[in-house]
């Protein structure tokens, strides 16, 4: 019991920084990056507000039909879903990328111990997500229904076992996974093309659930009827593509009545029962996807005959640094994955929900928007500029060198070309999100050339300023100090916080679009898009210049 | 060529001074040995010299260039393989080579015949077309120290450069920081191996607790100390 302890400890401190962040808040240091970042999460307040509001209104919709507890069951499946897909992603990288593995190995300790414990601290990160979702759905529906104190008590209970489930389901998923991958030369290529296609697979079967058990439910002749006296109908009909989310649900909706407490300790058992059936297979999965796979297999330098006058070209400083940023991007997995399978997953998701007819609005929205292909063009370049934030890669630009930043700083490289390559590289991931994209469009709607160029051109300007914007936040607060890619990538708060900033900036300028596009001819909007990206870009590169060279001497 | 003037620098709150009012005057076509013991405040100083850690107070200046005030005129002149290279391990040895060549300015031509050479000596030609990640601590060293020499420095900065080295590519490196000197450049090392730094160094100077507590030629330090003949017996003598 002292060992698995010892194992939390030492995982949560190294895994959320305490001791690190104990030593600079003795040492002072570091407080004028506290408050900035104090402000910078700020800036996701009011987007945050938005949804939230927006919760609000779901809420008065379904009450309207008698169906109040379908409103907890999209909180329920919203929080778990989406901790299952990151913890696919977390886990993966917890549990067999990260460094520590190399120091725990050799120890006399279970495989399942190691496994406790990183479970143990992927809930806490779980928590991180799943709380700002689920947080306002209990809060919302506790304040309208009037419930009793039972509805409060047993929301903290299922908030607490929230992520087990999820975050069972994905490390035995991932165990097995890694398991049968850890063969030859090229596994890092082979799993994380199986990744993406799995990811592509999983969101596709999610929303094909959806779309049968809505259309059953509306087909049956006495669905209104049943609607009327069932009030749990929905949840009970639509619950089924995730039953611990409809027992949660179930839980709050009838928290007076004793059907409340057997969802609960039906949610609470199969918890509990979960995590001890994946300790048990720990046992017999994990050191097998792991062994060997730390491990590159060593160069025995006998690697193909390099004949360095081949080799060896002249390249612009910034044109090299680009290709070692992109190099490192598609050859880390864990980037591979949230950086480029991001743009590229995004607007597959866009004509996927077309495809299986789950999101009719969308289709209906794109009809609305066809009136004009200029129109598609705008959402199109509003698109690709959101996702030049949401492949984080400006975000964890200086995050990702982590312990090679010494690199960076000794080597004579001008400010100018660090932000030009930087920002080179992010353009370099976003052309695969243009091309996906400009393809995924193509099956709902003809593009003409000119909405192509326009969305080329303009998609990548809006880019820039998106990427420096990350760069800004990124340099402001690197993090360095990681034993796992995954840290700098996706347990980066940089990445959160430039997804607010990028709400932000982004959002500003669709509210102004989407006022003056009746006012003004449409060419003249792209004109003054094109003169806003071009000024924003100019003016980040000059405050990336100020503090790129301020930060390069003040990091220790 | 490189000259530290006062140089402090302290961590903590005030408390703990890391280096503490260094002077060093170090000429061109010199190999400079800096021992001390852990902690001494070695590394603390190099990095100050290689611009990853900036002075409290006093100024380093190279060939008259102030290396925190013109930083890229500075760089341009120096390499510097730290003790622990951490570098882009998911990178093809080449590629990183390459990638270095391109911050230096280096052209192909030259880039090419000191890649061969290098490459050659430190016995990792074969090995250039693997990625990093795959490489022993010992050929990661070697891949530095030709990244390090391509743009044929200056000054030449090396923290602790023997550790994990085979005693064959050992002897090559002590040969090339010899003929680098031979040339004008100017060595600068810091190492726990007391018997290179006595065989190698031109001059050597001594840390302990943030100053520096000897500074000459092996014979000035050997007369100066009051018993001892060896570096070793010396340097034990000092930093009790």
């Amino acid at each position: 019991m002292n060992k698995i302890l010892s194992l939390i400890k030492t995982d949560f401190n190294t895994t959320f920084g305490l001791s690190s962040i104990a030593y600079s808040f003795k040492n002072k240091k570091n407080r004028w990056q506290l408050i900035l970042f104090g402000i910078a999460m700020l800036s996701i307040v009011p987007s945050y507000f938005l949804i939230v509001k927006s919760l609000d209104g779901m809420y008065d919709i379904y009450a309207q039909i008698g169906q109040r507890s379908m409103f907890l069951l999209t909180g329920f499946l919203a929080s778990q879903i989406l901790i299952f897909f990151l913890g696919l992603l977390y886990v993966m990288s917890k549990y067999y990328f990260s460094n520590d593995m190399a120091h725990l190995v050799p120890l006399p300790i279970k495989p399942s111990y190691i496994i406790g414990s990183k479970f143990a601290t992927l809930m806490i990160s779980e928590y991180l997500t799943s709380l700002p979702i689920i947080l306002p759905f209990i809060i919302i529906y506790g304040t309208k229904s009037g419930v009793g104190p039972l509805y409060w008590l047993y929301s903290i209970l299922l908030i607490i076992f929230l992520p087990v489930v999820p975050l069972v389901l994905a490390s035995i998923v991932v165990m097995i996974f890694m398991k049968y991958t850890n063969i030859g030369a090229k596994k890092d290529l082979i799993r994380t093309v199986s990744a993406v296609l799995f990811l592509i697979g999983m969101i596709y079967i999610q929303l094909k659930i959806q779309t049968i058990a809505q259309n059953a439910l509306v087909q049956g002749s006495d669905f209104l009827v049943n609607l009327i006296k069932d009030s749990n109908l929905l949840v009970r009909k639509l619950g089924v593509s995730f039953p611990p989310s409809q027992w949660a649900a179930l839980t709050l909706a009838n928290s007076s009545s004793f059907v409340g407490v057997i969802n609960l300790l039906t949610f609470v058992v199969v918890g509990i029962i979960s995590f001890t059936l994946m300790i048990f297979l720990s046992e017999y999965l994990f050191f097998d996807g792991l062994i060997g796979n730390i491990e590159v297999s060593a160069s025995k330098g006998r690697g193909k005959k390099i004949d360095t006058s081949d080799l060896s070209r002249e390249t612009k400083p910034y044109i090299a640094l680009a290709k070692k940023e992109l190099i490192m991007l598609f050859k880390t997995p864990v980037y591979l994955l949230n950086a480029i399978g991001g743009v590229i997953i995004f607007p597959l998701i866009l004509v996927m929900t077309n495809f299986t007819g789950g999101d009719q609005s969308l289709s209906t929205a794109i009809q609305m928007l066809s009136v004009d292909t200029g129109y598609i063009a705008l959402a199109c370049i509003g698109f690709i500029s959101g996702l030049g934030m949401l492949n984080s890669i400006g975000c964890t630009t200086f995050s990702r060198e982590g312990k090679c930043f010494w690199l960076q700083r000794t080597l004579p490289i001008r400010i100018e070309d660090q932000i030009i390559g930087r920002v080179l590289s992010s353009l370099g991931v976003q052309v695969i999100g243009i091309v996906t994209l400009l393809i995924s469009v193509f099956f709902i709607v003809k593009l003409d050339i000119l909405s192509i160029v326009l969305i080329v051109v303009l998609g990548l300007l809006g880019s820039i300023p998106m990427t420096q914007l990350g760069m800004v936040i990124d340099i402001l607060r690197p993090m360095l100090d990681w034993d796992n890619p995954q840290k700098a990538m996706k347990q980066n708060l940089n990445v959160l916080i430039g997804m607010g900033a990028g709400t932000l900036y982004l959002g500003g300028l669709i509210f102004l679009t989407i006022k003056i596009i009746d006012k003004f001819y449409l060419g003249f909007i792209y004109g003054l898009i094109t003169v806003i990206f071009i000024l924003s870009s100019l003016i980040l590169f000059k405050l990336l210049q100020v503090l790129i060279s301020k930060q390069f001497e003040a990091l220790e | 060529m490189l000259r530290l003037n006062n140089i402090s620098k302290t961590y903590g709150k005030g408390t703990i001074k890391a280096v503490d009012n260094v002077n060093l005057d170090i000429k061109k076509g010199e190999i400079f040995g800096f021992l001390g013991p852990n902690g001494a405040g070695k590394t603390t100083t190099i990095k100050m010299i290689v611009g990853l850690l900036k002075p409290d107070e006093g100024t380093i200046t190279l060939d008259n260039v102030n290396v925190w005030e013109e930083p890229l005129k500075a760089k341009s002149m120096i390499s510097f393989v730290p003790d622990n290279p951490e570098i882009y391990d998911r990178l093809k040895g080449i590629e990183y080579l390459n990638f270095i060549a391109d911050m230096y300015g280096v052209s192909k031509e030259e880039r090419r015949k000191k890649m061969d050479y290098y490459l050659e000596l430190f016995n990792i030609k074969d090995a250039v077309g693997d990625i990093i990640a795959s490489y022993s601590h010992g050929m990661k060293q070697k891949i530095v120290l030709t990244s390090a020499l391509l743009n044929d420095p200056k000054l030449f900065i090396l923290d602790e450069p023997m550790v994990g080295l085979d005693p064959k590519s050992a002897f090559n490196l002590k040969e090339v920081m010899r003929k680098m000197c031979d040339e004008g450049k100017t060595v600068f090392f810091s190492t726990h191996v007391l018997e290179v730094a006595e065989k190698l160094c031109d001059r050597i100077a001594i840390i302990n607790k943030g100053k520096i507590i000897a500074l000459g030629t092996m014979e000035e330090l050997r007369s100066n100390a009051e018993r001892s003949q060896s570096l070793e017996n010396i340097f034990l003598e000092l930093t009790e």
